[in-house]
């Protein structure tokens, strides 16, 4: 092993000792990718309801119109 | 159908509702009912069809209007501690992934796996963001929740052109109180189809005086009118009330959401893990606790009991739809992969979905997936708010693969399709300043951030832009609402410090 250390040896730079870190320059952020939620059973159900009796109303509206 | 004419009517009527063809089964009874109107079990059966026809399963629905949230006098304490309510947005101190990387709700909520119809929006803090908020297609509420109730109930009237089939206000509720089988179907046809829950009530509180207090069926019935008219602690008497005498899963998972709606999530808890003493196992109960450490913000809990409703059905699909969201926002997005194509094994089969397998295609590095996921996605999709979505999603991969030309297009792809697309303004400012279109970046920024004051990226873009421009004010007033949405941010407490340090030299 000491052979081995021996081998290699440490270089230092002689200019800009110590920059080790680079100054942050802020950036703009993105909005991240949406995964998007399944939706449940319940929750189309409503919703597949909900479009038909508005479906329903519009119609007779039309109707009501035309008449 | 060659058989139809011949077979009993009745029979033929009752063979209909048990294959749930409802509106056949109706429409048989009506032609019974007008050769014989006292025909009680024609009149039952259509009542019953009728009732499976709008039947929504009641544990799950739970939409608050604007009104039950700011008007709200239940909740015990007005500023509760940390980590026993679900109203404040807890923060980050469980180890889940940060609003950097996970997108939150208008709640100050990480977004969820799933959509049930309580998680639709969240509960706005204020009365300010309540009416601020854009009424977009996601984010519209009605003013009160029993709007959306009657209008459902008005349209089902509607078909009917010779009006409602049982009038309610003729009906003699006594008499039928003391048919104890014709009361239960009855009283889930005034609950249910005519949503009129003050008759639904006095129905139920008949027929339980009538059974002397000891069917547990009537209990949990008044307990749900209770809970319907927004009388909660009347509600869970009800409900403790039935667990005395007849403990079944379902008046567990009743009272629970009474505690949720009183804002007590730790008393729930505990209901819920008493209720898995008695059925241990019970994939509602489970589900239960998963989805209030959810919203909770405690993400590595709610994962542990989503895996434990998996071990016991592996077929859930709100279960591996959050687990394999948790993954994809904990940066593995190879995991999220396994899960939404488990999902895809199983027949789902929905633009959400698709997306999906899109974004975790591509952060996995499966590119030869990603586009076709997202062309098979946008074919699917069904209103014009997920096109939007899946062009937003198309252009990440747009970013991510250096084409910024096709960004932009994605981007104003998604706003063409929703104008309400908070995060498609604010990633589109960001292109627009990379070509060094200040002033256009900034009138892009301010749409969002009015739009969704909630996510904290648009301010903090504001402010930055701001201030590389020398506008130090504005540029202050924008940090401040950032660090307000995300208070762990490291830029814009960086940010603030610097300006803070300008303004103190003048």
């Amino acid at each position: 092993m000491a052979e081995m250390k021996s081998m290699f040896r440490e270089v230092l730079p002689k200019q800009d000792i110590g920059q080790l870190s680079v100054e942050d320059v802020t950036t703009m952020v993105l909005c991240k990718p949406k995964l998007l939620p399944l939706k449940s059973l319940t929750l189309e159900k409503l919703e597949k309801m909900q479009q038909a009796a508005q479906d329903t109303i519009r119609q007779q509206e039309m109707a009501e119109k035309e008449q | 159908a060659a058989m139809g004419p011949d077979m009993e009517p009745l029979l033929l009527a009752w063979s209909y509702f048990r294959r749930r063809k409802f509106q056949l089964c109706a429409d048989l009874c009506t032609q019974m009912l007008e050769k014989s109107p006292y025909d009680q079990a024609a009149w039952i059966l259509k009542a019953r069809a009728l009732t499976e026809m709008v039947y929504i399963d009641e544990i799950d629905v739970d939409q608050e209007g604007i009104a039950e949230m700011i008007l709200d006098e239940n909740a015990i304490a007005q500023v509760p501690r940390p980590g026993t309510s679900l109203k404040l947005p807890v923060t980050n101190q469980t180890g889940g992934p940060s609003q950097a990387i996970r997108p939150i709700t208008q709640a100050g909520r990480p977004i969820t796996g799933f959509l049930r119809p309580s998680t639709q929006s969240g509960r706005p803090g204020t009365m300010e963001q309540a009416i601020r908020t854009p009424r977009t297609a996601y984010t519209a509420r009605p003013i009160t929740s029993s709007g959306r109730f009657v209008r459902m109930g008005t349209a089902s009237m509607l078909t009917s052109p010779d009006g409602p089939f049982i009038n309610l206000s003729r009906l003699n509720l006594t008499k039928y109180s003391q048919k104890p089988k014709l009361a239960k179907a009855l009283f889930e046809y005034i609950f249910h189809h005519e949503n009129d829950i003050k008759t639904a009530l006095d129905l139920a509180a008949l027929s339980t005086e009538h059974s002397q207090y000891k069917d547990w069926w009537w209990k949990v019935q008044i307990g749900k009118c209770y809970y319907r008219l927004g009388m909660y602690r009347e509600a869970e008497k009800q409900f403790k009330s039935a667990l005395k005498q007849q403990e079944m899963v379902d008046t567990f998972l009743y009272l629970a959401k009474v505690y949720i709606s009183l804002d007590q999530p730790v008393t729930a808890l505990t209901l819920y893990k008493q209720g898995l003493d008695k059925f241990p196992g019970e994939v509602t109960l489970l589900c239960g606790i998963a989805r209030i450490y959810e919203e909770m913000n405690n993400i590595p809990s709610a994962t542990e009991y989503y895996k434990e409703v998996l071990k016991q059905d592996n077929t859930h699909v709100e279960a591996i739809a959050c687990i394999g969201s948790n993954h994809f926002y904990s940066d593995q997005p190879e995991v999220a992969l396994r899960f939404y194509r488990r999902l895809l094994q199983m027949g789902v089969y929905n633009c959400q979905l698709f997306n999906n397998l899109g974004l975790c295609c591509f952060y996995a590095q499966q590119y030869d997936m990603t586009l076709t996921s997202f062309e098979r996605a946008l074919s699917l999709a069904e209103n014009e708010e997920e096109t939007a979505d899946v062009w937003y999603n198309l252009g990440h991969v747009a970013v991510g693969i250096g084409d910024t030309n096709l960004a932009h297009q994605c981007f104003r792809l998604a706003l063409v399709n929703n104008n309400h697309h908070a995060e498609a303004y604010n990633n589109l400012a960001v292109l627009e300043m990379r070509k060094g279109h200040v002033e256009q970046a900034r009138a892009l920024l301010q749409t969002a951030s009015s739009l969704a004051p909630h996510m904290y990226e648009p301010h903090f873009n504001f402010a930055t832009v701001s201030d590389k421009i020398g506008d130090l004010q504005r540029s202050y007033v924008a940090a401040q609402k950032s660090e307000a949405a995300f208070p762990d941010h490291v830029d814009t407490q960086h940010l603030i410090k610097q300006l803070k340090q300008h303004f103190a030299m003048l």
